[in-house]
């Protein structure tokens, strides 16, 4: 489904502060995979992902999805057929627009957005529907801007507009992060549902131990743009938490921390 | 009494007309946050554009179409530099706004005497035998003169383009690319993930604001006689203080539309300068009085935001007054 190969990625190339991240780094992901992506700061994570969707330039490599390399699609076109959820819960909504414009926003998109009218009214009741499903009483306030509600409201909110249309990738960066603990948790099992529901094949990156393993199918850890953990199947339900944190200090101690 | 209602009548012939300028700006300061300078030369654009067909014989109706288009033109030059080159906002405008002098001087002589040199006194009399707007049909219909009351021509054709153009503008916001449009201004990241550029957004957006901005030159013309080089100069600060008087006064009326407020910050604005020129101040000192108002305008709207800041309950219901 998608493959990484041989990435080299290469921060402020020539300057005094050139930083090799990525040398031939390469990642296959198989279709309808949960994969978790856990590491320390710094170590490529969110990097990857940025990549992915074409927001940072790489210097060599391919990234290939279904087969055909997109390297050099733009980043817009690449979320034809990705989804995303980003740590700030304000970047997955438009704080000025109401919730039900930002949903008509959503269901719109890969479609052109000509003069029709924005918000289509028979469409106003499935939006309702959606919201209700999240539990957070949204469906009452479909009229307030988005800006008025909370960062958990908020996440809520994108993730169910992310995945409205149909995608091939739903890609988490951190998306719990900003959350407390139990809006943390309630965003964590709606994510879950709702790729389960929509089979979606999904990249996590999380500082959650805990999540990545009960939501992945797959664990990799990565560490100074590298992979030093990769489990799957059997191998990967048999992985705890405690594995987990036990090579995270290793890696620390290794480094000198 | 007549002085009183001719004050009137000349502060909402004016206030009308640099409502559109206001309205544009919405567009560029207030949804895109882009603090557009090429208005100074869209504005003296429109007018040229309209001027050179109605003295022409032209019918002015096309004349206000060309001049559009013109604007539309020249506010997307704008936004494709600051998309495709990455040029900083204030520049871009500053940019396309020093190009407009020459090319609206340029345009001025080659299309009055085919003399494409230039000169910097170019200008394009109205006089009173030429087609202007209010001397063709249908504002024709309406008598100028009201017992003591004169320019109600003038008065009508204004009213009815800014509630024309309001209209537009409102039904455009309304509409999937008007949605993406303010989206684009509100959270760039956002319209990206939604497979749509971000950049395509603030072009357009760009464009249709200094559309607004060259069609209320073409209308001026019919207040200030003449077409002349220098009367785009200040129409950034008319624009913006209007826009900004009208959103901060009517900030907690929440039912108003944003185009409303902003027409009725155009008038207050007009209303404020005329009320000065009346009291006696030399016309000098007109563009002075014009920054001070601002001035203050911007004062207590800052104000006015760290007091809402500090007042905002939670779940506020600051609703939908953006639309």
């Amino acid at each position: 489904m998608l493959e990484l190969r041989n990435i080299t990625k290469i921060y402020n190339p020539g300057e005094v502060t050139e930083m090799t991240l990525f040398e031939n780094f390469s990642l296959s992901v198989k279709k309808g995979e949960f994969l978790s992506i856990v590491g320390s700061n710094g170590s490529g994570k969110t990097s990857m992902l940025n990549i992915i969707c074409g927001s940072i330039p790489i210097e060599k490599g391919e990234i290939l999805i279904g087969g055909k390399n997109i390297v050099g699609i733009p980043e817009f076109r690449r979320y034809d057929r990705i989804g995303r959820v980003y740590q700030n819960p304000a970047m997955g909504t438009c704080p000025s627009l109401t919730i039900t414009e930002n949903m008509a926003l959503a269901d719109h998109k890969g479609k052109k957005f000509g003069l029709s009218r924005g918000v289509t009214k028979s469409r106003i009741g499935e939006y309702r529907e959606m919201l209700a499903s999240l539990g957070l009483g949204l469906e009452d306030k479909m009229d307030i801007r988005a800006g008025a509600l909370s960062g958990g409201q908020r996440q809520a909110m994108a993730l169910l507009m992310t995945t409205m249309t149909p995608i091939d990738f739903l890609i988490l960066d951190e998306h719990t992060a900003a959350l407390d603990p139990k809006t943390a948790e309630l965003i964590m099992e709606l994510t879950g549902k709702i790729v389960a529901e929509k089979k979606l094949t999904a990249m996590m990156v999380t500082h959650n131990l805990r999540y990545a393993v009960e939501y992945g199918d797959r664990i990799i850890m990565m560490h100074k743009g590298g992979i030093v953990f990769d489990r799957c199947g059997e191998e990967k339900k048999q992985t705890t938490v405690q594995d987990l944190l036990g090579l995270f200090t290793e890696i620390s101690i290794e480094c000198g921390n | 009494m007549t002085v009183f209602l001719n004050t009137c009548i000349t502060f909402l012939q004016s206030g009308f007309v640099f409502a559109l300028i206001a309205m544009g700006y919405y567009i560029s300061y207030t949804i895109l946050d882009f603090p557009d300078m090429t208005v100074e030369g869209t504005f003296l654009s429109g007018a040229v554009a309209y001027g050179l067909l109605v003295s022409h014989g032209i019918n002015p109706w096309l004349g206000l179409i060309l001049a559009f288009i013109v604007g539309l033109l020249f506010g997307t030059i704008t936004g494709l530099l600051h998309v495709k080159l990455k040029i900083k906002p204030l520049l871009c405008g500053i940019l396309v706004s020093t190009l407009l002098i020459s090319v609206n001087l340029v345009a001025v002589t080659a299309g009055l005497y085919g003399d494409f040199a230039g000169e910097s006194s170019a200008m394009i009399p109205f006089g009173r035998d030429l087609e202007t707007l209010t001397a063709v049909f249908p504002i024709n219909l309406i008598p100028n003169k009201i017992g003591i009351v004169s320019g109600l021509r003038d008065l009508v054709l204004f009213l009815v383009m800014v509630v024309v153009f309001k209209l537009l503008l409102d039904a455009f916001l309304k509409t999937k690319c008007g949605l993406l449009l303010r989206a684009a201004g509100d959270n760039a990241q956002f319209v990206t993930t939604q497979a749509k550029d971000a950049g395509n957004s603030k072009i357009l957006g760009l464009g249709i604001g200094n559309a607004y901005a060259a069609v209320a030159g073409a209308l001026y013309t019919e207040i200030s006689g003449n077409v002349n080089q220098s009367m785009g100069i200040g129409m950034v600060v008319i624009g913006l203080a209007s826009l900004i008087i009208g959103l901060s006064v009517f900030s907690r009326v929440h039912r108003m539309k944003a185009t409303t407020k902003v027409i009725l910050g155009a008038i207050i604005y007009q209303a404020c300068l005329t009320i000065a020129q009346r009291l006696g101040m030399p016309s000098a000192y007109n563009k002075l009085i014009m920054a001070i108002i601002f001035t203050i305008a911007l004062v207590l709207s800052e104000r006015k935001k760290v007091k809402t800041k500090a007042t905002k309950q939670p779940n506020g219901k600051e609703s939908a007054n953006h639309a």
